[in-house]
Order: C-alpha cells, then sequence, then structure tokens
C-alpha cells in the first residue's frame, strides 16, 4: 500500500523492538497485532507486550486473555500483558534476590506509594521488562524472541513512556536502575535494533497528535519506522456521478446518501493524508476502513496482507 | 424517545463535567453546551484541557497562562447566532495551577520558592497520578466560586480509568502526606539529608534497600519534596473536601460522552459504575458521530434494481466496476456501520436504563467553529 521503496536491508521486522504508538482509539492494538501476525507468518518467533490497562492482541486474535504470564497465540506469535506491580515485583527479586527482602521493603502500601507518587516508576519498570525480553530474554544461550512488538500507551502519555530513562536519568543516576535505564535508552535510540511506529487515523485531532509526536520522536532522537494512516476510505464516485445519483430522485435517496457519506469520508482521507505527507519525514502506510461486522483474526490477516509489502 | 432537551436536564446547574474517554468528542460536547447556555443569556466559562487547535483557533484561544477568554462577539455573528449571554473558555495549563496553588497555599514565599525550586517537584509534580485530575476540579472549583460564571463546562482529562478520576485529590493527599513515607524518611525530613548509619535498624534495612534501587540522592531530594509540603497539607485537604462536596452537590452533573464504539461504551458504563458507586447520578448520556442509516430513506439496496434506478434517472451505469454495483456496495458498508453503532446504542441504553440518552450524528466535517457547535447543539435540543 505504501508508495515509498524499501530498501530490503531496512525492513521494519527485522528489528529486535517495534514500538507502536498513537492517540487513544487509533487502533495501536490493531495495528500491533498486524505486525506481529505478518511477522510470525514470516517465521519470526514474536512476543507482543500489551502495558495498557485492558489487552486487546489476544481478543483481536480471537484467543482469551494472555494474562502476566506469556501465552502462545498462534504458531510463533505470543503475547503478554505487562502490569506496573507485577513488572516491580519481577525486576525488584532479579536485584534484591532474596523475596524477605522484598515481601519487607515492597511491601504493598510501599509499593503503591511510589507507583501514584512517580507513575514513571511504573513506567520504568514496564519499559524495563520490555527491554529485557528484547536484549535479555536467552533461550540456550540465543535471543528466545526474535521480535518483541510493545503496544504503547497513547499519546502524550506514550512520549512519557518513550522518554522516561531520559527522565529518569536525570533525578537517578546510581544504582541498578540507572544502569537499566542506560539499558533501555540505548535500545529505544538504536535504529539498527529498534523503530517507533505512530499510528493516526484521517481526523483532526489524531492527525495532528501524530505529527506533533513524530516531531518529538525525532527532538528525542528515538528512531521511527513508517507512520501508519488507518481507517482510510478511498475515492470510489467521480464528482459528476455524485451529483447524478443525489439528485436522482427517490429510488436513489438511500444510495445517494450512502455514496455522499462515502465520499466525504474519503475527501477527509485525502486531505490528511496529503497533510501527513507534507509534515512527516518517514514513508506513511495507508490501511483501509475495513466494513468487518465482527473485527477479528480474519480481519488482522487481511490487514497483514494488505500492507506486508511495507513491511 | 420521551426525554426533554439537554438543556432542561441541565438547567440551573453551576457546574458541568463531561466525562469518558479520549477521543470520543468531549472538548467539542463541552464546547457545544457553553455556547447553548450563553446563547440562552448565561455567563458560561468552558475549561477545556486540550483542544483541537482548529476548534481552538478559531474561537480565538489563547493557549497559554490559565486565561479566561471570552469569544468575540463578532464570531457569533458569522455564525448567524445572538447570544444573549457571554461564552468564555479557558485552557488548563497543569505547571501553572499547580504553581499558583503552591504560591496560595504555602505559609511564606521562601516555602514556596523553596518547592518551586525542588527537582522532583519540577519533574514529577505534572505526572503525578491524579494530578491532571486534581488540578482541573481545582480550577473548576476557583472560577465556580468566583461569581463570574453562572455555569462551567468540565471538559474532563481522558482518564483512562474513571476511579482515578473521582479519588484524584485522595490520592494526590496521599501522596503529599504518606504516614509510611514520613516514618521512613522521618530523620531525613528532619535533617534534610538521609545519614544511613544513624537509622534504626529496620528502617535502615528498608532505606538502603530502596537506596539501592534508586540512589541514596533520589531519596533525599524526596524527602526534601516532602518536607517541603509539611503543614500545608490541611489547605489541601480542606479545599479537595470542598471540591468533592460541590461534585455531589445538585449544583453539579455529569454528561457521559462517548462514541458508538463497543471500547469507548464499555469505557463508559465503567464510568457510569464508578460514578454510582461515589453516589453521584449521571444527568445524561451524549453519543457523537453515530452513522445515519441511509436506509431510513427508502429505495432499493439490490444491485438489479439499484441498476434501473439509474436508467430511469438516466444516469449512465459506466466505470469498473459499473456505478451500480459499486453504489451497492456502499450502501451496504454504510448500512453495515449503521447497524453496528444501533447495536452498541441500543446495549448501551439497556445497560442505563432510565438515563436520557443523545445521539449527535457523525457530521460531514469536521466541528471546528460555532456554527459547527450550534449544530451539535440543534442535536441536543431534539
Amino acid at each position: 500500500m505504501s508508495d515509498e521503496k524499501h530498501d530490503p536491508k531496512d525492513a521494519l521486522l527485522d528489528r529486535r523492538l517495534l514500538v507502536v504508538t498513537g492517540k487513544g482509539g487509533t487502533g495501536k492494538s490493531t495495528l500491533a497485532a498486524t505486525l506481529a501476525f505478518a511477522a510470525a507468518r514470516k517465521g519470526k518467533r514474536t512476543l507482543v507486550c500489551e502495558v495498557t490497562a485492558r489487552e486487546r492482541v489476544s481478543e483481536l486474535l480471537g484467543r482469551p486473555p494472555s494474562g502476566t504470564q506469556i501465552k502462545e497465540l498462534m504458531p510463533n506469535l505470543f503475547s503478554v500483558h505487562v502490569k506496573p506491580r507485577e513488572a516491580l515485583r519481577e525486576y525488584a527479586l532479579m536485584i534484591v534476590k532474596y523475596e524477605f527482602l522484598y515481601n519487607r521493603v515492597f511491601e504493598s502500601r510501599l509499593v503503591r506509594y511510589f507507583l501514584d507518587a512517580a507513575p514513571s516508576l511504573a513506567e520504568i519498570v514496564m519499559l524495563g521488562k520490555v527491554w529485557w525480553h528484547a536484549t535479555h530474554d536467552l533461550e540456550r544461550g540465543k535471543p528466545r524472541w526474535d521480535l518483541v512488538i510493545l503496544d504503547a500507551p497513547a499519546t502524550g502519555h506514550g512520549l512519557t513512556f518513550l522518554t522516561v530513562p531520559e527522565v529518569f536519568l536525570k533525578l537517578v543516576s546510581e544504582g541498578p536502575l540507572a544502569r537499566d535505564m542506560l539499558g533501555m535508552q540505548a535500545l529505544l535510540g538504536d535504529e539498527r535494533r529498534c523503530r517507533t511506529c505512530i499510528v493516526t487515523l484521517p481526523e483532526e485531532m489524531p492527525a495532528n497528535e501524530a505529527i506533533e509526536m513524530h516531531r518529538a520522536l525525532q527532538k528525542h532522537n528515538l528512531p521511527q519506522g513508517p507512520m501508519f494512516l488507518n481507517g482510510v476510505f478511498s475515492k470510489r464516485f467521480t464528482p459528476q456521478e455524485r451529483t447524478a445519483v443525489s439528485r436522482g430522485g427517490p429510488l436513489l435517496a438511500s444510495a445517494g446518501e450512502a455514496a455522499d457519506n462515502h465520499e466525504a469520508r474519503a475527501e477527509l482521507s485525502e486531505r490528511y493524508e496529503k497533510l501527513l505527507r507534507e509534515q512527516i519525514d518517514v514513508p506513511l502506510v495507508q490501511m483501509p476502513f475495513l466494513f468487518d461486522r465482527t473485527f477479528g483474526p480474519a480481519s488482522i490477516e487481511k490487514l497483514a496482507a494488505l500492507i506486508g509489502e511495507a513491511l | 424517545m420521551s426525554r426533554p432537551p439537554l438543556r432542561d436536564l441541565l438547567a440551573g446547574r453551576k457546574v458541568i463535567c463531561c466525562v469518558g474517554s479520549g477521543g470520543v468528542g468531549k472538548t467539542t460536547t463541552s464546547a457545544a453546551l457553553a455556547l447553548q447556555f450563553a446563547v440562552e443569556g448565561k455567563r458560561a466559562l468552558v475549561l477545556t484541557i486540550d483542544p483541537a487547535r482548529r476548534l481552538a483557533n478559531s474561537l480565538g484561544l489563547q493557549s497559554l497562562g490559565n486565561r479566561e477568554t471570552r469569544i468575540d462577539p463578532a464570531l457569533f455573528k458569522a455564525a448567524g447566532l445572538e447570544p444573549r449571554g457571554e461564552m468564555w473558555a479557558m485552557m488548563l495549563d497543569l505547571k501553572l495551577t499547580w504553581d499558583e496553588l503552591v504560591l496560595r497555599q504555602a505559609p511564606s514565599p521562601e516555602r514556596a520558592q523553596q518547592i518551586l525550586d525542588n527537582k522532583l517537584y519540577q519533574t514529577l509534580s505534572t505526572a503525578m497520578a491524579g494530578s491532571l485530575e486534581y488540578m482541573a476540579m481545582e480550577k473548576v472549583y476557583e472560577v465556580s466560586s468566583s461569581g463570574r460564571f453562572d455555569v462551567v463546562v468540565l471538559d474532563t482529562p481522558p482518564t483512562s480509568n474513571a476511579l482515578d478520576f473521582l479519588h484524584a485529590s485522595d490520592r494526590m493527599l496521599d501522596v503529599l502526606n504518606n504516614n509510611a513515607m514520613k516514618i521512613l524518611l522521618g530523620p531525613a525530613l528532619k535533617v534534610g539529608k538521609i545519614g544511613l548509619k544513624f537509622l534504626a535498624l529496620p528502617t535502615s534495612i528498608v532505606l538502603a534497600t530502596l537506596a539501592r534501587f534508586t540512589g541514596a540522592d533520589f531519596l533525599r531530594d524526596l524527602a526534601a519534596f516532602m518536607g517541603a509540603f509539611e503543614g500545608m497539607y490541611e489547605g489541601f485537604k480542606d479545599r479537595a473536601t470542598r471540591v468533592q462536596k460541590l461534585l455531589k452537590s445538585k449544583d453539579a452533573a455529569f454528561v457521559l460522552v462517548t462514541s458508538p464504539n463497543s471500547l469507548t461504551i464499555q469505557e463508559a458504563l465503567f464510568f457510569h459504575g464508578a460514578l454510582k458507586e461515589n453516589g453521584i447520578a449521571t444527568a445524561a448520556v451524549v453519543v457523537n458521530r453515530v452513522q445515519r442509516d441511509p436506509r431510513r430513506l427508502g429505495g432499493p439496496d439490490n444491485a438489479a434494481a439499484l441498476g434501473e434506478a439509474l436508467g430511469l434517472a438516466q444516469i449512465p451505469d459506466a466505470g469498473t466496476p459499473p456505478l451500480h454495483e459499486r453504489l451497492c456496495s456502499t450502501l451496504a458498508e454504510q448500512s453495515t456501520l449503521a447497524d453496528l453503532d444501533r447495536r452498541e446504542i441500543e446495549r448501551l441504553e439497556r445497560t442505563l436504563a432510565g438515563v436520557p440518552l443523545f445521539s449527535v450524528p457523525r457530521l460531514r466535517r469536521d466541528v471546528h467553529d460555532l456554527a459547527g457547535l450550534w449544530q451539535i447543539d440543534s442535536c441536543l435540543a431534539e
């Protein structure tokens, strides 16, 4: 679907970590599931990490929620729900090593206090877990995952999420937390190993937020993959047809309004596609609006086939 | 549907909170409500967090400085409206609201400066859990008790969780006045510096372990942060209590805003439940961007009959695929969208039994000026 040519060596799916972000409701989880599906089909052992309050990817692929334990959704495709408290516990135990000391120090009120006072701490440990899977999770000496996909929080919050190592390193400069944050920062900033992809819609707020996010990522030196424009309507009628049908009398009233609605949305799609192409420095990949009555594995497979060549 | 228009349901309320998940058109609904009140003769203020730029620009809003801006009467004239009242708008600046609060509550200018200069305050005040929600309510309380406005419409922050919104003040206050942390950091609070070796053993193990993660510097900064707020807690708490009282009173109304998408509806239902648990009734629910069903206009929907209709109207059935086929599939697609929306709205209506529901159709263009807002008001007036 993309009209930009890609260097095959630059294939998006050949990273260790792909981060998907965008405004709420733009289709982040849909894109994460689609990318994971495409990667798994190419034979890559793929892990999707969801950090938002509710798991979506497993549901999109027609499977029960994975929860905080990694589950296989289909051959080569796994997912896990990363939650702050569980991630903090895992992380803290890796460093403290003694359960009793963990319980003593991280007993729930204190943990709750820290997570409230500094939600960035929750973000650090969640990002830390994703980073660990992408770089340190080994099986017989080899990386357990070919590709890790992070379904990140919405923009605004998403940028906070990705820049949390940068911000926290200003406050915390010593200890294992600081060391690991440097590692996370290095991974997020390494274009050979990681790309962040923004997903957006042909509507004003999502498109503007996508442009702002794109610039913010550039400013923070976080390399980007293509931007994905989701829910695209393509023009289907000539202006003459549209006028003729709308004046075609009562027999064509409903068809005329449907055609008119369709073209109005196609015009919006065109306008925002143009705006985005003018404003961003990465390729734009269009994902068509799907009229599926139930959005499920078949829809994801369709989308994966449609955007496959751009990956 | 036998329910009064939205303005009657909200008549006499001083504070209206539009709640719902992000991207459902909360800002537009809030602005449309304020416009409605202004047209009817009220002095109405819409307090928003992050409006669409075109809407903000077209209303002449400044993005900076927590300033109340009156919408230029000339803009109303251009939109063919003659308001009997005034419409005002303000964009909330989170950092500035925090700073103002600190300056107002601090016992001395020196103490205020001490807080404003704290490294943790600068980084975390705007990121602290519940901070944005708390400050939004703080601002609502301030403007609504100032007497300058008859009604204040709050476009609430896009909260991921309804409970976060309602308990924002509790959570914030707990952060600033947490007993466990005070005991833990107690010696540091007093000396302003953590001397690990002087601490009692259990505390020192805890602190030392924490310090292994964060470094001792961080804990020292945290102690300084909490210490700076010492003594201001009562003022914060008193204000928070009054805000809560206002929101639960007859002066306030909550409007649930959603789109017909199953995920956002789920979120709306969750919001509704959380409000109910806190003794707050949902005054109305507004469903934005509802697909109108083209089939309501009648006419055939199968390819053969559409082909004949084209023939009768002498419209060339050209193109690939031919026009009648494209019309047929487009009609089917738009009908599917309408069916999906209807199904979701019915589910919402069933679950929210008794709450008046207003459905605003998907408009051809993005709403970004007074004329567009007025179009929404006419849907809410039905």
